[in-house]
């Protein structure tokens, strides 16, 4: 649309992007076209590794930016979908179970498994995954259908030094600052189960979770959701940057970004979850 | 933020504090209360629309092929996976408890009861949610649905109905492959990797605590679920607009809502199912 009023002379074609992470051929098929992908997602995280360590730090105000961004979206959805989760799920299961055993009290000791360990990370995960994650992806996605980030590798500036790195951080923060907020929301969901529903005291749910809580618990929780987010924003990111054809490719790349973004935490949380449950079997104990 | 005046903008009177901070409150509300309305609206007109739709038989055929080959792996997969998250879980959990011979509870009730249905509803948000938002978004940008209405089908009917309709014959056999694979995923930690328990202590409280009439609820469960994410993502699909930019920020507000309602949905047919009554065979 302007990109015609804006370049009146015929750019030479520029014969090297600098370190543009796409490679465009898509011609080997099946197992071949995922590795291939999957290597392209590695290089991507190497290429912003490096770029978010190294001078020039271009990125710090669309970090900000998208840091905001980011979390005034998705409080919200997460506020609500921890709650009613704990409310349903661990809350009036858990205190079946908790019941069955007569210590519904016990509802609080089965909130550090349930909230910190488990649910508030990867609600957290897949809330930034659907809502930022695709927010992200559509906007790279508009932006390479409408030929910007080959306008900025005209200009000499690097996208994955402007554009990716600042997602890249963003994410992986406000995915570790959000679950705390995933966690309090849980316990509140699971508050109203065993208080409210069951009948058990506040004192025996606050009692009984805070001698369960433990250190590793919380940094293993923090560190996994921190690295959910660098999962949801390597795949947003590779995706977006990769669109090709009009909408249609803009909305299947979204599509595709947030199933792989969902399976890539999944994944990973059971990699995860095993390794600590093993390293710290101390988390396990009830107190 | 105070944008720069732009020469030769009418003189505009700001609006007063009190009637910003009246706006600034309503508004979003009613935003959202006029959106509800109008996916309310489309709901009621895609569930109308069934009633004819068996003309376009081809079509609903069609689409049920395209959702057990495009859906089915990806499913059975995550089913897989939080079961085996379910099974390991279950036994920590419950070795802390002093009752690790009951890890079947844990699984019974994980894998029928609540994240099967979950896990489903995040699977088929963002695989066939988005997908549908992405299809129908681009038929809406290249102007297809008026294409056919000028030549005399009615869109709503040849395109909601028929893939709403697919939904509802397919999405219950997705699910129970799913479930299968959920629990095969459940023996395999907790029998054969633990190896805690033994399968016999485990199948004996695995299916002591599941119902037959569990497995109906948690189809009703999932078909809400699906229902509600189908119909959400077609009509953020049918109304998007704004070219490539449209569809992918369709697809990112479809999926907001989705997640809210996967939640909302969850927990809420929880407490109607087994609220009142766990249905657990154990004590008096």
């Amino acid at each position: 649309m302007e990109a015609a009023t804006l370049a009146p002379p015929t750019l030479p074609q520029t014969p090297t992007e600098p370190s543009t992470p796409p490679p465009d051929k898509k011609s080997s098929s099946g197992l071949a076209a995922v590795l291939e992908e999957i290597a392209a997602m590695l290089l991507l995280v190497g290429q912003a590794a490096r770029a978010s360590v190294t001078r020039p730090f271009v990125w710090r105000d669309e970090f900000i930016e998208q840091t905001f961004l980011i979390i005034r979206r998705c409080f919200i959805p997460v506020v609500i979908s921890t709650t009613f989760f704990g409310l349903g799920a661990p809350g009036i299961q858990g205190g079946n179970i908790t019941y069955i055993f007569g210590t519904v009290d016990r509802l609080g000791a089965f909130f550090v498994m349930a909230s910190v360990r488990e649910f508030a990370p990867w609600i957290n995960g897949m809330v930034i995954a659907g809502v930022g994650g695709t927010a992200i992806c559509a906007d790279l996605g508009a932006r390479k259908v409408r030929q910007e980030l080959d306008a900025l590798a005209v200009l000499g500036m690097d996208p994955v030094r402007t554009i990716v790195v600042p997602r890249f951080l963003a994410l992986g923060l406000v995915t570790a600052l959000m679950n705390l907020v995933a966690i309090v929301f849980g316990l509140v969901g699971g508050w109203i189960a065993a208080v409210p529903v069951f009948g058990d005291t506040s004192a025996g749910y606050l009692a009984t979770f805070s001698s369960n809580f433990t250190l590793p618990d919380l940094l293993g929780s923090v560190i996994k959701t921190s690295l959910f987010g660098f999962i949801v924003a390597v795949v947003c990111c590779y995706k977006g940057m990769t669109v090709k054809g009009g909408a249609e490719g803009v909305g299947r790349a979204v599509n595709q970004a947030v199933v792989l973004s969902f399976v890539g935490i999944w994944a990973f949380n059971f990699v995860f979850t095993t390794t600590m449950l093993a390293a710290f079997p101390e988390t396990g104990n009830l107190h | 933020m105070s944008a720069p005046s732009l020469a030769g903008d009418p003189v505009v009177r700001r609006p007063t504090a009190p009637a910003r901070l009246r706006e600034g409150l309503t508004g979003p509300v009613r935003g959202v209360l006029k959106e509800a309305g109008e996916l309310a609206q489309f709901s009621g007109r895609a569930v109308l629309e069934l009633r004819g739709v068996f003309r376009y038989s081809a079509e609903i055929l069609r689409q049920v092929g395209i959702l057990v080959t495009g859906s089915l792996v990806v499913v059975a997969l995550m089913q897989f996976v939080i079961g085996m998250q379910c099974a390991t879980e279950a036994n920590y959990v419950l070795r802390g408890y002093g009752a690790s011979a009951y890890s079947g509870v844990f699984t019974a009730w994980c894998g029928i009861r609540e994240m099967g249905p979950y896990m489903w509803g995040y699977i088929i948000a963002a695989k066939v949610g988005c997908g549908l938002v992405a299809e129908l978004g681009s038929m809406r940008i290249n102007n297809e649905f008026s294409a056919m209405e000028s030549l005399g089908i009615n869109p709503m009917r040849y395109v909601v109905a028929t893939r709403l309709m697919a939904c509802i014959i397919a999405f219950p056999m997705i699910y129970l492959v799913g479930l299968a694979f959920h629990m095969v995923a459940n023996q395999v930690i907790i029998v054969d990797q633990i190896g805690e328990v033994s399968k016999g202590g485990w199948e004996g409280v695995h299916w002591a605590f599941i119902r037959p009439v569990d497995v109906l609820y948690s189809e009703i469960k999932i078909m809400a679920m699906g229902m509600a994410i189908v119909l959400v993502a077609m009509y953020y699909g049918y109304t998007a607009k704004g070219g490539p930019v449209g569809v992918g920020s369709a697809t990112a507000r479809s999926m907001i809502l989705n997640l809210v309602l996967i939640h909302v949905i969850g927990s809420v047919l929880t407490m109607v199912f087994w609220g009142l009554n766990p249905a657990s065979p154990v004590g008096g």
